[in-house]
């Protein structure tokens, strides 16, 4: 029993340093978001895509994606993004859009396998304002679509994503996400 | 006291037990991911070349999570039936990777099995767990000392390795070729290699590998609700 309590208060020591060299990623009520380094400038269009049922959606197809040429560059700078992700095109992302959706696509930090995809998808998909949410392994993105003039503000979704286990490092709404923005 | 590995507890005095521990963090690595999104529910059964394993859990929030868990020794014929928190201790994220520090442990009762007329017993255990994840490698490490009172004590560690022969999108079939080396000090075999391969599909882990030393396989199930 000696070694046990010994193993205790190893893992008690342990974890003592590991909260004093936490950083505050994941305090909730902070949002894990890097907020101060996130470039809110081409946030040009918030509103829902009152528009996008008249888009012209011929080259997406059923039951798959479109990475539309996504740059995978290794970064781990929060919002220091050069070639950020666009929206992936699913039916429901699609069908989404189609009913008018604001789309928002946001980078999420360590997202590498299924289970990410899935923590992330049972959290979003539990809110009312998201009519439809993909994530995509391939360009490490939260693709969302709103429930027509529903908000979900960039703090809430990165508070969701630190639910879900994972950090938010740069959220693009509208036709920035969509790729559209001039 | 006789040990789960047929001798006594002194061959692991504190010093060693400390050593290992920093071992595991300074390796930075890993096993399936022990705690989930906050209100998730996972079942992991685990079955090696000593024990098989069961255990469901639900994360209470992003760095806790509480288990119940029923695991069996076939060497030392005894069952514990036990709470297991695993708290994640830090995570590390990168656009590419992620890398997790755990520690866990567990207090429950152990009892006799196969004939072992040994009496219930209050039994502990705590260890270690780390692991270092890309979609195309992968690393782990985990320890554990266990304290079953007179069924015994035993400290066990053990590194994996592996990569993806391709990377696999959302929802594909991801498939992984792992190797395990497994440390059990005062087992016979104190040493053993198990390859092995691992099928991941949404919510759904298997893994299928064999003992190269002792040939028992290795089967391990997670499903993530």
């Amino acid at each position: 029993m000696k070694t046990l309590i010994a193993v205790a208060t190893q893992s008690l020591l342990l974890l003592a340093m590991s909260a004093q060299a936490q950083d505050h990623s994941q305090h909730t009520d902070h949002g894990t978001v890097d907020h101060g380094a996130m470039d809110h400038s081409q946030h040009a269009d918030h509103g829902p895509m009152d528009d996008h049922a008249s888009m012209d959606h011929s080259g997406h197809h059923e039951g798959s994606h479109d990475h539309m040429g996504q740059d995978h560059a290794d970064d781990d700078a929060p919002g220091v993004n050069s070639e950020w992700a666009l929206i992936t095109h699913t039916q429901e992302i699609d069908e989404a859009l189609a009913r008018g959706g604001e789309p928002v696509v946001a980078d999420v930090l360590g997202v590498v396998c299924d289970f990410c995809a899935l923590a992330m998808n049972k959290i979003f998909s539990k809110r009312e304002e998201v009519a439809a949410v993909y994530v995509d392994l391939d360009t490490k993105a939260l693709n969302l679509v709103l429930v027509p003039g529903a908000q979900l503000t960039d703090e809430v979704i990165a508070d969701l994503a630190v639910q879900a286990g994972y950090r938010v490092a740069a959220i693009r709404r509208g036709a920035e996400a969509l790729g559209t923005a001039t | 006291m006789i040990s789960l590995w047929g001798q006594t507890a002194s061959k692991w005095p504190l010093p060693t037990l400390l050593c290992a521990g920093f071992i595991s963090v300074l390796a930075v690595y890993a096993q399936a991911r022990p705690v989930s999104y906050t209100g998730g529910w996972t079942f992991i059964e685990e079955s090696d070349r000593r024990s098989t394993s069961a255990l469901y859990h639900y994360t209470l929030a992003p760095q806790w999570s509480i288990g119940l868990r029923a695991e069996t020794d076939r060497d030392a014929d005894f069952a514990l039936i036990s709470a297991h928190p695993f708290f994640l201790a830090k995570r590390w994220f990168g656009r590419d990777h992620q890398a997790n520090l755990y520690l866990h442990g567990g207090v429950g009762i152990a009892t006799g099995t196969n004939g072992n007329a040994l009496g219930d017993e209050i039994a502990a255990y705590a260890g270690v767990m780390a692991d270092w994840e890309t979609r195309s490698l992968f690393a782990s490490y985990r320890n554990r000392y266990l304290d079953a009172g007179h069924f015994g004590d035993g400290f066990m560690q053990a590194i994996r390795g592996g990569f993806a022969p391709y990377v696999g999108d959302t929802g594909d079939l991801h498939t992984w070729l792992m190797l395990e080396v497994d440390h059990r000090p005062e087992d016979e075999e104190a040493v053993t290699v198990t390859p092995l391969i691992r099928l991941f599909k949404g919510p759904l882990l298997f893994e299928a590998g064999y003992n190269l030393n002792v040939h028992q396989p290795l089967i391990n199930f997670t499903y993530r609700f």
